[in-house]
């Protein structure tokens, strides 16, 4: 049994990289090689272009998807002390938590016991644990689950941040609309081998043009028909059409419009959406 | 190195800051004081508590000698007399209405018993007690022993003989108890000396058991938390075990530091402070601890601390959630318990075969060798061997727990059986 095998890819400095695939593909396994908590039992791992080692660590943040905070310590504590963990100074660490906490709207909770804290300011606790110590590789499983949109919006601008600062990020997520619009490149992991593996521009050509995005309202039966439509993901009110050889997507636009009410008709590249549902040969299965 | 000493300040400090801490470590002091205090402080409320007791003596003879006697007895605490004793006149007819007004003062709690001596008591050897508990023992050969004594003395003087010379002859020879050990024989009683290395002995029994599975929680909690993922992420396995253990293990000692200092001050201070609150107080236990046994006491705390906190740590780490701790714990439980039940089986022969064998080894060592050490002198190469033993047992429990922490800590859901452990000590 393997987790991970024949696996293989390049992240650039100072970009974002996707790492996608679905539950049980290997994603954890492979950011645990990275980070040394597992060992590979073939094969290499370089970072910043060196071989592996203890002290390597220390340049890296890690939050994985599994939170974890000590529930008693209070917030401030919790953050200097992960600090100190990857060899920060203790009052270097209290002023970077300190400056995190305000700028992710913590300042007033400093004082409070981690417990006392709603999942959401949790997790945003936990991002400041993983950032304080300035990492060159960023590595984020699952960062965006379970927060509201406005989290979700605060840690992106931090992400971004990050990046402009010249840190590379490593994160993986479910969440392809994310990834589509925060990612350099991505590497798409299924039972433990990349089905997929680039710049996202280049991973889009692959998959060519020609995909029909449609909103609409009534019911659109007219896509069962083989003739003309060869593959399509129906979410009831938008619907993302691959159509069948040979047919242009003004045929479809017609067929359309006799059965259904167009509200938008848009001729575009795939989305990762359905790259990834194609590959990973998962059909109606939606987000 | 230094990411280890942050998990220790952490571990420490988190623990050493709680409530229950201060309440732990002060429960210890106050309850040696309650032991000291309390004898002393009832015996002074027993001062009012003077027996009285009624004698209907139909020989004439024997009220004088029972009366000097009694007076004899005196309390612990001020030194007065216990028992005051009351003669009541009666003959064959008014018998029955004094024992009457007797039995009504002995109700109304005005007397504590009363006696019958009739004629014939020196060939019957019978006299009648009267009391409402005719079961208190103490009471019971006390007035046994007066009586006795009473009789025997009119008996030698009618047999011409000098009562205080026979008595003289008679004394009862006691023996006086001496420790020996390496700095020669040291006066002190037998009693005490056993029951503070029992004492000892059953403080490291709780320390052991206390901090072992402080240690096996602190673990599950880190896992079930999933903190441990990300001190993963930061340290490497070994160096997240040895600040669990130290850091809980400095906790410990800080407590038992107290707990030594103040064992200490109560057998230097300890027999000073109590006269203070009653003067008549002579023979209180105060337990005297010899330095040289504390010092053993704390190197025996750490030995065995280190030997099964590995042990709790390696079995925290298979376990998923707190509930499970009651079935992982036996693996250590069950030295630590059998340790303490072989002191009953080596108590009588400390010096025996079965004693140096056990408390040789390692398992069996904090609280067996320790035992031995502090009820007499054990050989010196005995005590080196001991210790030399338990370190090479440490080092390989650590190195052995650590393969199996390693691979513990990221294993959720189902328990691991003991042949999968037995593999992952095998290819971690």
């Amino acid at each position: 049994m393997h987790a991970v095998k024949d696996l293989s890819f390049t992240v650039e400095k100072g970009k974002v990289f996707g790492l996608l695939g679905p539950n049980g593909a290997g994603k954890t396994t492979t950011i645990r090689m990275v980070m040394q908590i597992l060992l590979p039992d073939s094969g290499s791992i370089e970072i910043f272009g060196k071989p592996l080692t203890p002290s390597l660590t220390d340049r890296i943040g890690y939050m994985p998807e599994e939170r974890g905070l000590y529930k008693k310590m209070k917030v401030l504590e919790v953050a200097a002390f992960f600090g100190e963990m990857k060899s920060m100074r203790r009052g270097q660490a209290v002023q970077e938590a300190k400056r995190w906490l305000q700028k992710l709207d913590l300042a007033e909770w400093t004082e409070k016991k981690v417990e006392e804290l709603s999942k959401g300011m949790q997790q945003k606790v936990q991002f400041i644990c993983t950032v304080l110590h300035k990492p060159e590789l960023l590595i984020l499983d699952e960062p965006f689950s379970g927060l509201d949109p406005v989290n979700v919006n605060a840690l992106k601008d931090a992400m971004l941040e990050m990046k402009n600062e010249g840190t590379t990020i490593i994160f993986s997520t479910h969440q392809m609309e994310q990834v589509e619009r925060l990612c350099d490149a991505i590497c798409l992991i299924h039972k433990g081998e990349a089905v997929l593996n680039g710049p996202l521009s280049e991973v889009k050509a692959k998959f060519g043009r020609g995909r029909v995005h449609m909103r609409y309202e009534g019911d659109a039966a007219f896509l069962r028909n083989p003739a003309f439509v060869s593959g399509f993901d129906d979410y009831g009110k938008y619907v993302e059409i691959r159509p069948a050889d040979g047919i242009p997507p003004q045929s479809i636009l017609k067929q359309a419009i006799g059965e259904v009410t167009v509200t938008h008709f848009e001729i575009a590249e795939p989305s990762l959406n359905e790259i990834f549902i194609h590959l990973v040969g998962n059909k109606g299965g939606g987000q | 190195m230094s990411k280890s000493w942050i998990l220790v300040k952490r571990e420490c400090l988190t623990r050493v800051k709680t409530k229950g801490f201060l309440v732990g470590t002060l429960i210890f002091p106050v309850f040696v004081l309650l032991i000291l205090f309390l004898p002393a402080v009832f015996m002074r409320m027993g001062t009012e508590g003077v027996r009285r007791i009624a004698v209907i003596d139909f020989t004439g003879r024997l009220t004088m000698p029972l009366k000097s006697a009694a007076a004899e007895i005196r309390q612990d605490a001020t030194g007065k007399s216990l028992y005051t004793v009351t003669a009541e006149e009666a003959d064959s007819k008014t018998l029955a209405s004094v024992k009457q007004t007797l039995n009504r003062r002995i109700l109304d709690g005005r007397l504590e018993a009363f006696m019958v001596l009739s004629p014939d008591i020196f060939d019957s050897n019978r006299y009648e007690l009267y009391a409402k508990n005719i079961s208190n023992f103490q009471l019971n050969r006390t007035l046994n022993d007066l009586v006795t004594g009473a009789v025997s003395k009119i008996r030698l003087s009618e047999s011409g003989l000098n009562p205080e010379f026979v008595s003289r002859l008679n004394r009862r020879v006691w023996a006086k108890t001496f420790k020996v050990g390496d700095a020669g024989a040291k006066e002190e009683s037998g009693e005490i000396a056993f029951m503070i290395s029992y004492i000892m002995a059953f403080m490291i029994y709780m320390v052991l058991i206390f901090y072992g599975s402080y240690v096996m929680r602190g673990v599950i909690e880190d896992k079930s938390s999933r903190v441990i993922e990300v001190l993963l992420s930061s340290a490497r396995p070994h160096q997240i075990m040895t600040g669990k253990i130290l850091g809980i293990g400095t906790a410990g000692l800080i407590q038992m530091g107290i707990w030594a200092l103040c064992l200490l001050f109560v057998s230097a201070y300890g027999l000073t402070l109590v006269k203070l609150f009653a003067p008549g107080a002579q023979n209180l236990p105060i337990p005297s601890v010899s330095p040289w046994t504390l010092l053993a006491f704390v190197a025996f705390f750490l030995i065995g601390f280190f030997l099964y906190s590995s042990i709790y740590a390696a079995m925290g780490s298979i376990g998923n959630a707190e509930s499970e701790m009651q079935n992982l714990q036996w693996w250590a439980l069950a030295p630590i318990m059998m340790s303490f039940f072989l002191i009953f089986a080596i108590g009588k022969n400390p010096e025996g075969p079965l004693a140096v064998v056990t408390s040789l080894i390692p398992f069996f060592s904090p609280i067996l060798m320790l035992y031995r050490i502090s009820v007499q002198a054990v050989p010196f190469y005995q005590v080196i061997l001991c210790f030399a033993l338990c370190l090479v047992c440490i080092v390989g429990m650590v190195w052995l727990s650590g393969r199996i922490f390693r691979i513990g800590i990221l294993m959720y859901g189902k328990r691991p059986t003991l042949p999968e452990v037995l593999k992952w000590i095998k290819y971690s």
